[in-house]
C-alpha cells in the first residue's frame, strides 16, 4: 500500500521577465485506495501539479514521496521507469496517437515497458474489456467518439496496473452522458489500493472524491464596512500569491505594485499616489494576488469589499472595475 | 515503437508515396549519370580491346596513339619481343547526317590485321576506297557514304563500335586512312603491337592498353568531371528530400512523442522509429530509381553502362544518406518535452 505524501511543494518558472509561482508551499497527503481533487480555476497549478506527480516536471523545491520512492530525488533514467512503472496518466485531449488502432494504442506502454507481442495484445484487449471497448479495438481514434477516446485512455493509463493514477480534467470536451461513463470509470479505478489524483475544475466530480483539495482557497467575502489602514514606509499591505477580499484606494502617499522577477529581483508595476486605487483583480476574480502592495513613503490607503468598491465606482461599476477607470472620472 | 512508425508510414501514406517517388527519380538521375560517366570508359575498352593489339608504339612528345597522337613516317615497324607489329591511323572526320554533320573515328589498319575489329557481317576492307562501319551509324553493306568528302563503299559491319560520346568508328586500310586524313602521304600515327616488346626505340616510347584507353577518354574528362558533380549535388537533393520528409513528420507527431515519453517509452525506441522511416523511405526509392534507370538508359543517345557494383551500393549510400539526412528531425524528437502532452488540444 502506497501513499502519496507532498510536502512544502514550490514550483515557480520565468513568465517572459516575471517570475510565476503556480504551487507555493503546497503539501498534502493521499492515502492509498483513495480519489483525491484538485480543484481550481484555469492558471491556478493544477496541471503544473500533476506533471510534478507525474514525474515530467522537477519542482523548484520541496518533496514528493510515493509509497518508498522519492520522487523529486529520481534521476533522469529513474523518473522515466517511474512514469512507465508508476504512474498512469490521463491527459486532457485524450492524447491518442491517431494513427494506432484503440489496441495499439493501449499496447504502447505494455511494449516500452518490453512485454513480448503476444502477451501485450492480449493484456489490451482484457483492458479494453475493462473499461467496455472490445468491440471497438480495431478503430482508429478518428472513429471512436469522445467518451470512447477517453475510456482507450484511460485503458492505456492503466495498462501496467500502476498503483498510482492521475488524470487531467477527464471529462472536459466530453457530453453529459459519456461524463457519467468516464465518472464511474474513475470512481472504480479508485478502489483498493490505487491512488487516484484527478485535476478538475468540472465541480460535478465532487461528490466521488474522498478528499477534494482547492489549489485556490475560497474566500469568503463577507461585506464589511470600508477599513482604513495606515502604513509606514517600507510596510507590506499584502503580498503576492496570496489571496485577499479587499480593494484599496490611496488617501495619502504612495503605494508601489512590485512583482518579482525570474531574476529574483523586484520590478515596480505601477506607483499608487492619493485617489488611485490597487488590488481590484484578485477579489473581483477570485484570483491570488498578482503583485505585492508595499508603501514607499508613509501613507493611508481605504479598504473596500468588491460590492462596496462597485457602489463607489457608480451604474458602471463593473465595467469601469475591469478597464481600472479613475475615479471620479468625467467621462 | 516501430509499430507506430509503420502505423505512421501507412496513416501519410500519400506523403511517403511522394517522396519515395521523388527520390527514387533522383536515384535513377544518379544512377544514369553513372552509367554515362562509365559508358565512356566502357567504349574506349571495347574499342582498344577490339583491335588486338597488346601495346602502341608513338612518338616521344605524343600521348598516346589516339587522340594524343602525332603522325610519323612508318619507319620503326620491326622491334624485338614482339610477335607482330602494323602501321595504324587514327583521326577524326565527318559526314553529312541529314542535314547536319555526324563525327566519325577513323581508324586504318593493314588489310590482313591485327588492328581492325571483328566482323558481324561483310569483309574486310582491301582498297582505299573501302569501309568497315559501326552497325550504330544505321547503314547497310554495299552502300557508299561519304566521309570527309570522299565517297567510300561499305562492304562490313562491326557490332556497336563507338568512342567519344557515342561516335561511331570506321575501319579503312592503312592506305585509305591515308587518303582521307593526310591527302595519301605516307604517314601514320602509332605502330600497333602484339606482344611485348624490351624496349623502345629512341624517340619513341611504348603505351599499354590502359595508356590507350585513357588516351581515347582524355576528351571526355571534363564531361565526366561535370557528371560526378551533378551526381553528388543529387545525392543532396535525395538527402533533403527524405530529411525534409522525416522533419515534418517529426514536427507533426511532437504531441505523439510528448505522449510516448510521458508514459514512459524510452526516447531511443521513439528515435529508431523515426530513423526506420528514413530506411524504408530510402531502400523504396533506391529499389524505384535502380528500376527507373534501367528504363530510362536506351532513351540516352549515348551509352549507358551502369556498373552492378552502382547497384548494389545505392540501397547502402541511400540508407547512409536517410539516416544522416534524417538527423534533424531526430534531434527534435529527442528535445520534445513530455510535458507538452498535458497541453489541451
Amino acid at each position: 500500500m502506497a501513499d502519496l505524501r507532498i510536502k512544502d511543494l514550490v514550483v515557480e518558472y520565468a513568465s517572459g521577465q516575471e517570475s510565476v509561482r503556480p504551487i507555493n508551499e503546497l503539501s498534502l497527503n493521499v492515502p492509498a485506495g483513495s480519489l483525491a481533487i484538485l480543484l481550481g480555476p484555469s492558471g491556478c497549478g493544477k496541471t503544473t501539479l500533476l506533471s510534478c506527480l507525474g514525474g515530467i516536471l522537477r519542482p523548484t523545491a520541496g518533496r514528493i514521496e510515493f509509497g518508498d520512492i522519492d520522487v523529486t530525488a529520481l534521476d533522469a533514467g529513474a523518473l522515466s521507469a517511474y512514469r512507465r512503472n508508476t504512474v498512469g496518466i490521463v491527459f486532457q485531449a485524450f492524447n491518442l496517437v491517431p494513427s494506432l488502432t484503440a489496441l495499439e494504442n493501449v499496447m504502447v506502454p505494455l511494449r516500452a515497458a518490453r512485454m513480448p507481442t503476444k502477451q501485450a495484445r492480449e493484456r489490451a484487449e482484457e483492458l479494453l474489456a475493462r473499461v467496455g471497448l472490445s468491440h471497438r479495438i480495431s478503430h482508429r481514434p478518428g472513429d471512436l467518439s469522445g467518451g470512447q477516446q477517453q475510456r482507450v485512455a484511460v485503458a492505456r493509463a492503466i495498462a501496467l496496473d500502476p498503483p498510482l493514477l492521475i488524470a487531467d480534467e477527464p471529462t472536459a470536451h466530453l457530453d453529459y452522458i459519456q461524463v457519467e461513463e468516464v465518472l464511474t470509470l474513475i470512481r472504480e479505478l479508485a478502489s483498493g489500493e490505487r491512488v487516484v489524483v484527478v485535476a478538475t475544475h468540472d465541480t460535478r466530480m465532487l461528490p466521488l472524491a474522498d478528499n477534494v483539495v482547492e489549489l485556490v482557497p475560497h474566500l469568503d467575502a463577507d461585506e464589511h464596512e470600508p477599513e482604513t489602514v495606515t502604513l509606514a514606509a517600507g510596510d507590506r499591505l499584502f503580498e503576492q500569491g496570496t489571496m485577499g477580499d479587499s480593494i484599496y484606494v490611496v488617501t495619502e502617499g504612495e503605494i508601489e505594485m512590485i512583482r518579482e522577477l525570474a531574476t529574483g529581483d523586484e520590478g515596480v508595476l505601477k506607483v499608487a499616489g492619493p485617489g488611485d486605487y490597487f488590488g481590484e483583480m484578485g477579489p473581483l476574480f477570485a484570483l491570488p494576488r498578482s503583485a505585492t502592495a508595499r508603501a514607499r513613503t508613509d501613507a493611508t490607503v481605504v479598504g473596500y469589499t468588491v460590492q462596496g468598491f462597485r457602489e463607489l465606482l457608480g451604474t458602471l461599476g463593473s465595467r469601469d472595475l475591469i478597464e481600472h477607470k479613475a475615479l471620479h472620472s468625467e467621462s | 515503437m516501430l509499430i507506430a512508425a509503420l502505423r505512421d508510414l501507412q496513416w501519410r501514406k500519400r506523403r511517403f508515396a511522394i517522396a519515395i517517388v521523388g527520390t527514387g527519380l533522383v536515384f535513377a538521375m544518379t544512377l544514369v549519370l553513372t552509367g554515362l560517366a562509365n559508358g565512356f570508359r566502357v567504349e574506349a575498352t571495347r574499342t582498344v580491346d577490339s583491335l588486338g593489339l597488346d601495346a602502341f608504339l608513338v612518338k616521344s612528345g605524343a600521348t598516346g596513339p589516339f587522340l594524343g597522337s602525332a603522325a610519323f613516317a612508318p619507319n620503326v615497324l620491326e622491334l624485338p619481343g614482339v610477335s607482330a607489329s602494323v602501321p595504324l591511323v587514327y583521326g577524326s572526320a565527318t559526314m553529312p547526317d541529314h542535314d547536319s554533320a555526324r563525327s566519325v573515328n577513323v581508324f586504318g589498319a593493314p588489310e590482313r590485321g591485327p588492328g581492325i575489329p571483328a566482323l558481324a557481317d561483310g569483309r574486310l576492307p582491301s582498297a582505299t576506297d573501302e569501309v568497315v562501319v559501326s552497325n550504330t551509324m544505321g547503314k547497310t553493306i554495299g552502300t557508299t557514304v561519304e566521309i570527309g568528302s570522299l565517297p567510300l563503299r561499305i562492304v562490313g559491319i562491326v557490332d556497336d563500335s563507338t568512342a567519344l560520346a557515342g561516335q561511331p568508328n570506321i575501319f579503312l586500310t592503312t592506305a585509305g586512312a591515308q587518303k582521307l586524313l593526310f591527302s595519301g602521304q605516307s604517314l601514320i600515327t602509332s605502330v600497333g603491337l602484339q606482344g611485348r616488346p624490351s624496349k623502345s626505340p629512341e624517340g619513341f616510347r611504348i603505351v599499354d592498353r590502359n595508356g590507350a584507353i585513357d588516351d581515347l577518354l582524355r576528351a571526355l574528362s571534363g564531361a565526366r568531371q561535370a557528371m560526378t558533380l551533378m551526381a553528388g549535388l543529387l545525392w543532396l537533393v535525395a538527402a533533403s528530400i527524405v530529411g525534409s520528409m522525416i522533419y515534418m513528420s517529426a514536427m507533426e507527431r511532437t504531441r505523439d512523442f510528448a505522449v510516448f515519453k510521458a508514459v514512459g517509452v524510452p526516447t531511443r525506441s521513439i528515435l529508431a522509429g523515426l530513423a526506420m522511416q528514413a530506411i524504408i523511405v530510402a531502400v523504396l526509392a533506391a529499389a524505384l530509381g535502380g528500376v527507373l534507370s534501367v528504363m530510362l538508359g536506351p532513351l540516352f543517345p549515348m551509352r549507358v553502362d551502369i556498373p552492378r557494383i552502382a547497384f548494389l551500393l545505392l540501397p547502402v549510400v541511400a540508407v547512409t544518406i536517410g539516416v544522416l539526412a534524417s538527423v534533424a528531425g531526430l534531434r527534435r524528437a529527442v528535445t520534445v518535452d513530455p510535458a507538452r502532452a498535458f497541453g489541451g488540444p
